[in-house]
């Protein structure tokens, strides 16, 4: 009964260490436990691999740099995705803070495709509004974005001759870390303009999601780091890219920290459960 | 291993172990990273609200355009944002305080005749339309099986909300077994949690054994 309660009282510290060297090992050493991409991933890329060439992907960068190592992934494999298709993006966010994630984004990937700012990838930037802004979008876009991001305005930028509005886009998808995100796009975009959704969320927002996906409301779904590496493995897989995968790499370090969760889950249970019989 | 000179690398790496210094106890290490986070954001957030939102849409076409760009009567129009805006900094005066109710009677009023609709169609109606239980249900055993589920689990999860009424017999089967669904749904979010948790933490160490100590690809 000694080691249940030594069980009980182990200082939360050791378990940090612990957790620690789970999570830096296998990134160091790559266990090569492999990632297998479910329907929710799969849909999403099927509606993306659907857009026809030349036509336009939206994408909403609705994060900042708290969730970057669960949503950058998913943003970086989108871009690569629609770019090798030769898809043009065009990036907008609803988020203050995560304006230069996709700033970054605009200034890394396009490139690695020959891709040309203006004619193929246009990032919008930030306005305060949501609601608003999405409306607005719904009616013309230069009304609430005279500019981009970097000043330019829109009517020199060749791509946004072809994009006027919400119904010139064939597909959007929001990459959300809670609020103001997808279920802004839903209920603003999705439900009145008809444009089709795809989500990508951190892990916490995840299971709040899946309702919107049963009633086909979300085509596609990315949940947490896991979600960007199943969509990573799907644009490698086509040979649409072959860049470092961030979020692939991150998976064996992911399930050696759930299995060590799991077991202290288990043990802790049984632990509680032992002493409070005693203690009966 | 090749480890980063650049500085804002170095930088990061102080920060980030500031931060993760409360994980052995709270330092003033710590709340000099979080003093620091909470200020910058702020700042940032700041900087971007005037040059995205005010500057290019309120401040320019009001004060810096000419009437040969912006017409005077859109000139004027823009005048009722400026003044309501400005009625929000009369909550610090507290002879003019009560100014301060008409921003927010627009706000809350425009907000809600545009939210509502919109959350009503999306989170409630097309919600309530996916557990009906249509004849298409019946093409494959898990469609029925899947579609089974969710109706009872949204109808029980409903009546366990269901005050109006003591719980007793048929009422507090309902009820007991939408607690069950009730704990299948916080059990799904807990574990996403952690592994949301998970992920941020693999994040910060790629950047330290990528970025920093080169030790990985």
């Amino acid at each position: 009964m000694k080691f249940f309660d030594a069980l009980q009282r182990i200082d939360r510290r050791i378990i940090y260490i612990v957790m620690g060297l789970l999570v830096i090992f296998p990134l160091v050493k790559p266990l090569g436990l492999g990632v297998s991409s479910g329907p929710r991933a799969r849909t999403l890329f099927d509606a993306v691999d659907s857009i026809p060439a030349g036509r336009t992907l939206l994408i909403s960068v609705d994060f900042d740099p708290s969730s970057m190592p669960e949503l950058y992934p998913m943003l970086a494999a989108l871009m690569r995705h629609a770019f090798a298709r030769d898809v043009k993006v065009l990036l907008c966010g609803l988020w203050v803070t995560g304006a230069g994630l996709a700033d970054k984004a605009v200034t890394e990937i396009p490139p690695e495709y020959g891709k040309k700012y203006g004619d193929d990838v246009v990032y919008l930037g930030w306005k305060a509004g949501i609601d608003a802004v999405i409306l607005g979008m719904g009616e013309n876009i230069k009304n609430v974005f005279p500019t981009d991001y970097y000043g330019h305005p829109l009517d020199s930028l060749r791509m946004m001759n072809e994009v006027v509005r919400l119904r010139d886009i064939p597909m959007a998808v929001a990459i959300s870390a809670g609020t103001p995100g997808y279920t802004d796009w839903l209920n603003f975009a999705q439900s009145r303009y008809g444009l089709r959704l795809g989500a990508g969320v951190t892990a916490v927002s995840a299971a709040d999601a899946y309702p919107y996906l049963q009633t086909g409301q979300l085509t596609g779904l990315l949940a947490g780091m896991k979600g960007g590496a199943e969509y990573e493995v799907l644009v490698q897989k086509k040979d649409y890219s072959r860049a470092y995968m961030p979020a692939v790499a991150a998976m064996d370090s992911q399930s050696l920290a759930h299995v060590v969760i799991m077991l202290l889950v288990i043990v802790g249970n049984i632990a509680y459960f032992a002493t409070r019989k005693r203690g009966a | 291993m090749h480890v980063s000179t650049d500085i804002l690398t170095w930088v990061a790496v102080v920060l980030t172990v500031g931060i993760f210094s409360f994980l052995w106890k709270d330092n003033p290490f710590y709340k000099f990273c979080e003093h620091l986070f909470v200020g910058i954001s702020l700042g940032y957030f700041i900087s971007l609200t005037w040059y995205n939102a005010v500057y290019p849409d309120l401040f320019r076409p009001l004060f810096v355009q000419p009437l040969s760009e912006v017409s005077l009567g859109n000139k004027l129009l823009f005048i009722i944002p400026l003044l309501l805006g400005l009625c929000y900094f009369c909550r610090f005066i507290p002879r003019v305080s009560w100014l301060v109710r008409f921003p927010m009677a627009f706000v809350l009023g425009w907000g809600a005749g545009v939210t509502i609709p919109a959350v009503l169609q999306t989170s409630i109606i097309r919600q309530m339309q996916g557990t009906f239980l249509t004849p298409g249900i019946f093409a494959r055993w898990d469609v029925f099986l899947w579609a089974i589920i969710s109706f009872v689990g949204v109808v029980c999860s409903v009546l366990y909300f269901f005050f109006s009424r003591e719980h007793k017999g048929a009422l507090k089967v309902a009820s007991e077994t939408g607690i069950v669904f009730l704990m299948v749904g916080f059990g799904a979010s807990f574990g996403y949690t952690v592994m949301a948790r998970m992920s941020l933490l693999i994040g910060r160490f790629q950047f330290l054994l990528r970025d920093w100590l080169g030790l990985i690809q």
